[in-house]
């Protein structure tokens, strides 16, 4: 891939088209309006939208919470395979990098309904066909009997040792926890591979991936003080970050949490996060934290973006914001359904 | 001994061929400017009219806006030339 080249005049293209694309997203102001909404509110203010033809289009054969939620996934299917398609050269190299995440996602998806035993029409509604694998390639992978089947049709994919090495130990205890934080482990490793074989922007890309892993590795360890977990934990956190294994491991062993958040803070040297870390201080329960660091991450990618505004940063934002922007409907649609007040929901939702 | 009617012809074509020189360079450097900022901008514009077609009457405004530099530089031909 290291052939690979193009001029500005399409990175100037493709980061613009990337920016107008977010100045379109749905504002903070809409969300608080919408916290005030019921369920049809919901879906008729989200229709009026960018999820229109999806709406109109699914309108006729689901209602409720499940129109809104095939809406938000084709949306976000539709939306992603776009961006990888306008994206040129290099931008697209790495954006299809970044979008294998979806992959891993629909692949444990898949496993855990064939252990489970789940009709395949149900689940096929919760895929997001984003990624590498298709609708077509999701689809193959559905008719497949069992989590074996699934993982032998994927002989050839970037994760299939992963999954060939993990997948009778996740069979035998019917977790697949561990296998899903090894695919993950192994993707993120792949972006660090793929951002460094000398691709032009890939030290760019790397920024991101530095920052993104930092945060997951943060949000982890806030998780395991959270459920008091004492034991190592340097198998679940994620090698490649700032942060070394070993000193996560060191921070996770802290068990008062303001000596934990202390400790933090000495190894931070970006001034936003230094000032969330302090803000989480007060703060008990753990969506809160989560927002509150995914917020601080989400800025801090805006700034490199504006750093580097013809880059794979702006597209990268934008994929970022628009993935938070699903996550933040199906968030209120999903309590709204459950009958939560909109003071609970704005706790959950990334603005 | 040097003929002084000659000398002064040669002189005079020199002149007028370097006012030519001066005049294509001034032109086509700016052409060359012009050019080279449209790229970002028309690119941009483009970007954002495949985006927002509403878009488009600013982005074409926008993206012709470097053309000033080539018209400076057809004046220095002409006030050069003539």
């Amino acid at each position: 891939m290291a052939g690979i080249s193009s001029g500005p005049a399409t990175y100037i293209y493709a980061c613009t088209r990337m920016r107008v694309r977010r100045s379109m997203l749905i504002p903070r102001e809409d969300y608080l309006r919408m916290l005030n909404m019921s369920l049809p509110e919901i879906t008729r203010f989200i229709g009026e939208t960018n999820y229109r033809p999806e709406i109109d289009e699914l309108g006729t054969s689901f209602s409720g919470i499940n129109l809104v939620e095939e809406a938000l996934n084709w949306n976000l299917a539709k939306e992603y395979q776009s961006i990888l398609d306008l994206v040129p050269g290099e931008l697209k190299y790495f954006t299809a990098s970044y979008l294998r995440r979806w992959d891993i996602q629909n692949v444990v998806t898949i496993l855990r309904g064939k252990l489970q035993g789940v009709q395949p029409g149900k689940l096929k509604e919760v895929l997001i066909p984003a990624g590498r694998l298709d609708k077509v390639a999701l689809d193959r992978l559905l008719t497949e009997e069992s989590p074996e089947r699934v993982v032998e049709a994927l002989k050839g994919e970037r994760f299939y040792p992963v999954l060939e090495k993990e997948l009778p130990r996740a069979m035998e205890t019917g977790s697949f926890a561990h296998l899903e934080n090894e695919l993950y482990k192994g993707y993120y490793a792949r972006l660090i591979a793929d951002a460094t074989e000398g691709i032009k922007g890939g030290n760019i890309f790397l920024k991101y991936i530095e920052l993104e892993i930092d945060t997951r590795n943060i949000q982890n360890l806030f998780r395991l003080q959270a459920g008091h977990v004492r034991e190592d934990v340097r198998e679940l956190m994620i090698p490649g970050g700032s942060f070394s294994v070993e000193e996560l491991q060191r921070l996770s062993a802290l068990e008062d949490r303001d000596e934990f958040i202390d400790a933090l803070k000495r190894q931070v040297r970006t001034t936003p996060l230094l000032n969330t870390l302090e803000a989480i201080r007060g703060k008990s329960a753990l969506h809160e934290v989560e927002v509150a660091l995914t917020r601080v991450q989400l800025d801090q990618m805006v700034r490199m973006s504006k750093r580097y505004p013809f880059s794979i940063l702006p597209i990268v934002v934008y994929l970022e914001e628009k993935k938070y922007e699903v996550a933040n409907l199906r968030a209120l649609a999903r309590g709204k359904e459950a009958g939560l007040p909109g003071e609970r929901l704005q706790g959950y939702l990334v603005m | 001994m040097v003929d002084v009617g000659t000398t002064l012809e040669i002189a005079q074509a020199s002149q007028l061929g370097m006012k030519a020189l001066g005049a294509g360079l001034a032109v086509g450097l700016t052409g060359i400017g012009a050019g080279v900022a449209e790229m970002g901008i028309g690119s941009a514009a483009v970007g954002a009219t495949a985006e927002n077609r509403d878009m488009f009457g600013l982005a074409l405004l926008l993206t012709v806006i470097p053309e000033t530099i080539v018209i400076f530089g057809l004046v220095v031909a002409l006030l050069l030339l003539f």
